[in-house]
């Protein structure tokens, strides 16, 4: 049976049920506000958006792991989440200003380098890994590794961007690779306040409300981000920007550097006693 | 092991604990569990050999049920019991403040601690290679990978502190953000130069070099179509408002879903070197556990389940209480019992 379609689905259905999960406020039909059982729903919904990242991760890995992986690969994962986990765990003991996360900063060059199927391990793993390390592991966990996953997937789709205009290895690939960090920088606490928004649903102007409507949803959602994380994510998006337009180009040269040094490909020919042991 | 409790009992009473906060937010039952989390806590603390948490969880705890009160009173300005009241053109601050709108804020920082403190329990009894081996058989290159990587974080660390020291000795200062690249171009250069000279290791050592056993389209179509079960049970339970069925038809695409990645995990051999056991305290936990999921949720004449859908709006009351739900619920603090009882 032929396999190829099966995976560009994979793809599609996960992510789908991902950006479904995480939106899953603004879909909610309307008319059940303020009675109980819009109350009980309020408590069980962040609980059912958790499992349904969580599942659609789970086969989303399944599904990249089987295509990306061998030796070589393994190992330098292994490394690079290794080196992303260390800043992660120095930023925990040594907190860094408003949202500002060094994390950010390897995935998306890693992702733009290595591809979109290493750069969702680096992103999922990365975060895995350091809550492990930190005891960060929570309900909270599979947004987070589902959105880092995204950073990293999404900058390979600047790749043929960047190398169609001829700016590889110039000044323009790293402004342009620092405007695309900001940008993750914004949309990752957009995307994260998503899973605690219902979760401390009320009935303020600010907060979720079973069953409001999709307008009145996305302007309460406006209006609490609006107060609560636009600053925090400004601070994240700048922390990006600055690290990726600093650090940017003398980490590209290394990666593409060890990239063809990891590309090789060892293909071993039988010696001619194996040969004729075979043939024998 | 030190808190001597199977990695299943304590994901178990993970379960329980997120179930029995997310179900209730009637402040008496929400402290009942909070003292149960603390009292697991501290005798976790005492059992471990790790040290203590890092930052203080009660501090914290406070600090969060604070700004999540005082925050909801700001912003929130619904409830009958008005205390104080700013002038309506103040913008965001202005109109009344209501004691309904303190407590409900209190209530959420409360279910925040709670799922903090749980999963804080849960991070502090289980050792590393615990939660590594809880990685399902059919994600093994993802296991290696994060073995790997957790195995690398302390080099790494190290490795960091040295370059640090070392560039230190040849005059280099910390003034802006550019200084640091001395620091972090070594890092990431030694960190790549291990990873082939890992790679290599693996290879010459007959990593992955054996065949898989059959195809895996099986598997993966199985999987999409319980992905799209589990959609569809989403949509049903949301959008067309048939809830017992939409959550029938979830239930049923997610262990579908478990059963492929089993399925999957089948063709990966896989060697033990050690072996968990049930004990006796396991027993008692599960037994608390599952005398919880009756009180919550088998319909008992004598239990008034109806105290857990409490609501502060729109006049504040107090709380009902169901002894056989109070009592039920203290089972979750049966881990501390079992700890204290081996510790002795």
């Amino acid at each position: 049976m032929k396999s190829r379609w099966l995976s560009p689905l994979i793809y599609l259905v996960c992510s789908l049920v991902g950006i479904v999960s995480l939106l899953y406020p603004f879909f909610l039909p309307q008319g059940t506000t303020g009675a109980q059982p819009g109350l009980q729903r309020s408590a069980d919904m962040p609980l059912m958006l958790t499992v349904l990242l969580g599942l659609a991760l789970l086969v989303l890995v399944y599904e990249v792991q089987g295509q990306a992986m061998n030796t070589k690969l393994i190992a330098l994962l292994g490394v690079l989440v290794a080196i992303n986990a260390a800043l992660r765990f120095l930023e925990v003991a040594i907190p860094g200003p408003g949202g500002f996360s060094p994390v950010f900063f390897l995935i998306v060059l890693t992702g733009y380098v290595y591809g979109a199927r290493f750069g969702f391990l680096m992103g999922v793993l990365t975060l895995l890994v350091s809550a492990i390390l930190t005891g960060g592991v929570g309900p909270w966990l599979p947004s987070q590794m589902f959105t880092a996953g995204w950073v990293g997937m999404s900058a390979a789709i600047l790749r043929p961007l960047l190398l169609g205009l001829h700016l590889k290895g110039q000044g323009e690939e790293i402004w342009i690779l620092a405007g695309f960090g900001a940008f993750w920088g914004m949309m990752y606490g957009v995307i994260m306040n998503l899973w605690t928004w219902p979760f401390i649903a009320g009935p303020a102007d600010q907060y979720w409300e079973y069953g409001v409507g999709i307008w009145e949803t996305v302007q309460r959602y406006a209006s609490y981000y609006l107060l609560t994380s636009l600053v925090w994510d400004i601070v994240r998006a700048s922390g990006n920007f600055l690290l990726i337009l600093g650090f940017g180009m003398p980490t590209l040269r290394t990666l593409r550097r060890f990239k063809q040094r990891f590309t090789f490909i060892y293909k071993p020919t039988p010696s001619p006693v194996a040969q004729s042991n075979l043939s024998g | 092991m030190s808190t001597q409790l199977h990695t299943w009992t304590w994901l178990t009473w993970l379960a329980a604990t997120l179930v029995a906060i997310s179900v209730t937010r009637n402040l008496f039952y929400l402290t009942l569990i909070l003292l149960c989390l603390l009292v697991v806590y501290s005798f976790i603390e005492d059992a471990n050999q790790r040290g203590a948490y890092p930052f203080s969880l009660l501090r914290f705890g406070i600090l969060v049920s604070v700004l999540s009160m005082l925050f909801n009173m700001l912003i929130s300005h619904f409830g009958e019991t008005v205390f104080l009241t700013l002038p309506e053109e103040w913008p965001l601050i202005g109109g009344p403040y209501t004691l309904e709108a303190l407590v409900y804020g209190l209530t959420n920082g409360l279910v925040l601690f709670g799922i903090l403190i749980a999963f804080t329990d849960f991070n502090q009894a289980m050792p590393v290679r615990m939660l590594i081996r809880l990685i399902p058989r059919a994600f093994f290159p993802v296991a290696v990978v994060i073995s790997i990587a957790v195995t690398f974080v302390p080099t790494t660390i190290r490795q960091f502190y040295q370059i640090k020291e070392a560039q230190m000795l040849r005059g280099q200062r910390m003034k802006s953000l550019r200084d640091w690249l001395p620091l972090v171009m070594p890092l990431l250069v030694g960190g790549l130069e291990r990873a082939l000279q890992l790679s290599e290791a693996m290879t010459a050592r007959g990593f992955a070099s054996a065949a898989p056993k059959g195809g895996n389209t099986a598997h993966r179509l199985a999987m999409v179509v319980s992905m799209l079960w589990v959609m569809a049970g989403w949509v049903v339970s949301t959008r067309a408002g048939w809830e017992t069925l939409g959550l029938g038809l979830i239930l049923a695409g997610a262990l579908a879903l478990l059963a492929a990645l089993w399925w999957a995990g089948r063709q990966v051999p896989r060697t033990n070197y050690l072996k968990e056991k049930l004990r006796t305290g396991d027993a008692i936990v599960l037994m608390g556990i599952v005398v919880i999921g009756l009180a919550l949720y088998f319909p008992f004449e004598w239990i008034d389940r109806s105290s857990l859908y409490y609501s502060v709006y729109p006049l504040l009351q107090w709380p009902d209480f169901d002894p056989w739900i109070g009592t039920a619920l203290l089972g979750l603090g049966l881990p501390a019992y079992v700890i204290g009882l081996r510790k002795r």
